[in-house]
């Protein structure tokens, strides 16, 4: 037989069992899956998502809002920051807000705190969908609103009145938020902060956690 | 059924999985998978079922942060398809591929009517532009992402055709340009015109995948043999058929050849013809 058919034989069996063995025993399926295919890649398409900013109350599967969620809604509004390993517009974005929240974190930190914003409470999450556990992952598309799937995304929850009832509600930003400067998404973020404030204010003592 | 037609029915074929991932409202779910694409797709496109290989690396290399398994993933599965087939991938599988058939007969039409189109792949520097792709792989792919940032994500013609474009039409009003659009928007029209002046022009000087397909050529299972010594070089093979611009008559396993059988079919004395090694 030919040298090179037999090399070629003995070639493909060894990357045949070293896409078995990374298939198999280390997850790459689920990396490139849940990394790559799933996200939408606001790099390739060049193209930011046009942040809406209005409170809404339908999430963006329609399922309910997350019991963590719910649960600290009782003590003031919520602040999540989505983001991944690998991402770029979450790297311009993470100064910003932690010069915003005065707080001091790693990319790869999955954090909550509960930060004292112009004397109040804003209940602060960093999530990155690389390292977070099942629940905050889902929490991502349950606030994808336009079901973009970019990161980074900035969630605003808070309460808001609703034929009858205090209902949560919330918004999201995407991206560099369309801004060019960091003053100028450093104010877009206040500003949907201060607005979910303002809604709480208003609200919050009909809020029932249910 | 002729080589032609079957090369047709299997870039359709491998055109509907590469877009398996297009969800119908109530009648098809899509089917996103952890596979890389071993030919040139964007996984940005609506309608993707797997990853662009090159997006798999950059990540894996971003940052001087090595993620070993995003990185040998794509290359695995590239260099499996290599080692079988070389780079008939290239003319049998890829989707961009299919675009470039379409386009191909107007840049042969081009090239009859209008002398200087002709002359553009008779350029004395044109064998060293085929170089371009390496390099377009190893700066823009590998090095940049290292130090800089996504220079090849953000510029690629094929996210902005398959992205981009179909993006921006289904949901109006829901994206806004970012800051490489329009320098995207600038690469996707000089792609454009390339594809239609040179055939298979983005094959032959930029395509980062068949960068990495090529050297495989050298030792890939199956490959166009010609029997020089029945060959009365006519060139029919190389001035008429084949689409990368090869010197079929002389060529020996040759890194640019996409196995597309043109050649075979067109050698009046039949001495062309694909052998399995």
């Amino acid at each position: 037989m030919n040298k090179i058919f037999i090399t070629g034989i003995i070639v493909v069996s060894l990357i045949t069992i070293g896409i078995g063995d990374m298939i198999i025993e280390h997850d790459t399926w689920d990396l490139i899956h849940g990394t790559i295919v799933s996200t939408l890649c606001l790099s390739c398409i060049k193209l930011d998502p046009v942040s809406r900013l209005e409170f809404v109350f339908e999430t963006g599967t329609g399922e309910e809002h997350p019991e963590f969620v719910l649960e600290n809604l009782t003590t003031g509004i919520i602040f999540i920051e989505y983001r991944s390993d690998v991402c770029k517009a979450c790297d311009d974005m993470a100064p910003i807000i932690k010069e915003i929240f005065n707080l001091k974190f790693e990319k790869e930190d999955t954090l909550y705190k509960r930060v004292d914003y112009l004397d109040t409470i804003v209940n602060f999450y960093h999530i990155n969908l690389d390292h977070a556990t099942q629940i905050q992952k889902d929490s991502f598309s349950i606030y994808d609103k336009d079901q973009v799937g970019g990161v980074p995304m900035f969630v605003v929850i808070t309460v808001k009145y609703d034929r009858g009832i205090i209902k949560p509600c919330y918004t999201n930003a995407y991206g560099t938020l369309g801004k060019e400067t960091d003053a100028e998404r450093k104010e877009m973020v206040e500003g949907l902060i201060e607005d979910g404030l303002t809604l709480y204010e208003q609200n919050s003592e009909g809020y029932q956690y249910p | 059924m002729n080589l032609r037609f079957k090369r047709l029915i299997s870039q359709f074929f491998f055109f509907f999985l590469t877009n398996l991932g297009l969800k119908i409202e109530n009648v098809f779910p899509g089917i996103k998978t952890g596979f890389c694409y071993p030919f040139f797709y964007c996984h940005a496109c609506p309608s993707a079922s797997a990853a662009c290989p090159l997006r798999a690396i950059e990540i894996g290399v971003y940052d001087g942060k090595w993620n070993w398994r995003l990185i040998l993933y794509p290359i695995l599965l590239i260099s499996f398809v290599g080692v079988i087939s070389g780079r008939a991938v290239c003319g049998w599988a890829c989707p961009i591929g299919l675009i470039q058939r379409v386009t191909g007969k107007v840049a042969k039409k081009l090239k009859k009517k209008y002398s200087l189109v002709g002359k553009i792949g008779q350029l004395r520097i044109e064998p060293y532009l085929r170089y371009l792709k390496y390099f377009i792989f190893i700066g823009l792919v590998i090095i940049t992402p290292i130090f800089i940032g996504f220079m090849f994500t953000d510029l690629c013609p094929i996210g902005y055709l398959v992205g981009t474009i179909p993006i921006s039409i289904l949901n109006p009003g829901s994206f806004s340009p970012n800051e490489f659009f329009f320098i995207a928007m600038g690469v996707f029209i000089l792609f454009i015109i390339l594809i239609f002046l040179v055939e298979r022009g983005w094959c032959r000087y930029f395509c980062p995948i068949g960068a990495m397909l090529a050297p495989f050529n050298k030792i890939s299972m199956y490959k166009v043999s010609v029997n020089k010594d029945e060959c009365i070089h006519c060139n029919i093979c190389s001035n008429e058929a084949c689409p990368m611009g090869i010197d079929v008559p002389n060529m020996d396993r040759d890194p640019e050849c996409i196995l597309c059988g043109k050649c075979v079919e067109a050698c009046p004395k039949k001495i062309i013809s694909f052998e399995r090694v």
